[in-house]
């Protein structure tokens, strides 16, 4: 029996890389950053599974780590953008999410939009819009006050939606 | 410009992002109906954070790469480049009716396998490069669709042969009663070999009286069909267009 993290906690990890994967590429804006900074954190997540909780919250705790992996990434990175590649991001959109042509140029907008985001900005808008995460875990996950959160997200908003087509008035 | 509200922008976010108690949304709610600017500020959050989850949505429909199932499960996974995803049982909507073709052919193919099989103990369908010469290859170079060849415990049949954008693909199936186990597996030559995209696996439950083994989890197969479409497979082949293809060697 090799030494390790236990059974219950690779496949809880493995049920949880779906939505890890979906969290890294909406931060990193790539499938293939995305893996990376996903393997990178499962990596790291097997070699300190000690400190890992059972009965807490798996996803928040590995979320974490997606994102503060990801941030030191880019602090030690600063002149790579956000590469979104037309090919990359189509594949992305699960093949049916998007047939209209007008669909998919809206669906480009918001992956294009969220690569400009501030990349605070972003994580928050993610695990919130995306994740579906709570403010108060939102919160928890990138260790910030709960008005932090909701003050970016404001911010991220006021940037995201006119990029969008949104909010611009056109109703009113 | 943004769209300005009457009510505060961050009372109707956490409103959209359901942050709010029940009573604190009622007033909302309240507002909402004779505020119609403030409506449309909420339709535009809304509509926005569907955006972002049809935008990313991608890796949630895709099964999980095979990197990350080494990884973290490395004895499910025993070959390099193995991908191994639980799915949920399909309907077989490409019934093996390519029947009777090809028999002689098929006798010979069958006998081969019997002696090529490099791991009769445990065979099972892995991703990856299918190797000349084994017990798999031979059945995706040879073996009509709707035959049933032994391999190992269980028989392994080809479900349907499609044309695909560079080649094409063959989805088989490795049943395995006594292991209580199926496998499906697709599998697609470009023109320089066979390699297994992707291939999934599923225990079985005893069936009614008197019938066969049904999957567990009965329900549609939608990720062969993301393989499939990522492939650019189109209708399955005839049973003609099929031994055609077999006498070619899968050649375009």
């Amino acid at each position: 029996m090799a030494p390790g993290p236990d059974e219950t906690f690779r496949t809880d990890l493995v049920a949880l890389v779906p939505r890890l994967r979906r969290f890294a590429l909406s931060l990193t804006g790539n499938p293939q950053d995305g893996d990376d900074l996903v393997q990178a954190a499962c990596e790291k997540a097997l070699r300190n599974a000690a400190q890992f909780t059972p009965g807490t919250r798996m996803d928040s705790w590995m979320y974490r780590i997606v994102q503060t992996l990801w941030i030191d990434d880019r602090r030690r990175n600063r002149t790579r953008g956000t590469t979104i590649a037309p090919e990359d991001a189509n594949l992305s959109d699960g093949g049916r999410g998007a047939n209209l042509p007008e669909d998919r140029m809206m669906l480009g907008k918001v992956r294009d939009a969220m690569g400009r985001l501030p990349e605070p900005q972003r994580a928050v808008l993610s695990l919130v819009a995306i994740e579906g995460l709570s403010y108060k875990d939102a919160a928890e996950v990138l260790e910030i006050p709960v008005g932090t959160v909701m003050s970016r997200l404001s911010r991220a908003r006021e940037a995201l939606l006119p990029q969008l087509g949104l909010s611009q008035g056109r109703r009113q | 410009m943004s769209r300005e509200t009457v009510m505060d922008k961050e009372t109707l976010a956490a409103f959209a992002d359901g942050e709010l108690s029940p009573e604190e949304a009622a007033r909302v709610v309240m507002h909402l109906a004779d505020h119609p600017q403030d409506q449309a500020y909420v339709d535009d959050l809304m509509a926005a954070n569907a955006a972002l989850v049809r935008a990313f949505a991608g890796p949630v429909n895709e099964p999980v790469p095979a990197r990350f199932q080494q990884l973290l499960t490395p004895e499910a996974a025993p070959q390099p480049g193995a991908t191994v995803v639980p799915f949920r049982a399909r309907l077989r909507r490409r019934a093996p009716v390519l029947a009777g073709l090809g028999g002689a052919l098929a006798a010979a193919f069958v006998g081969a396998l019997v002696l090529m099989q490099p791991d009769a103990a445990d065979p099972t369908l892995t991703a990856g490069p299918v190797a000349p010469g084994s017990a798999l290859h031979g059945v995706l170079a040879g073996q009509p669709s709707g035959q049933p060849v032994a391999y190992g415990a269980g028989e392994l049949t080809v479900l349907a042969s499609m044309p695909a954008e560079s080649g094409f693909c063959r989805e088989v199936e490795l049943l395995d009663r006594a292991a209580r186990r199926m496998q499906v597996a697709l599998a697609c030559h470009d023109g320089a070999g066979w390699s297994v995209d992707v291939a999934m696996s599923e225990t079985l439950s005893p069936g009614a009286e008197g019938q066969d083994f049904l999957p567990a989890s009965g329900a549609e197969g939608v990720l062969l069909d993301r393989w499939l479409e990522r492939r650019g497979a189109g209708l399955a082949l005839t049973a003609e267009e099929e031994a055609a293809a077999i006498a070619e060697g899968w050649a375009r």
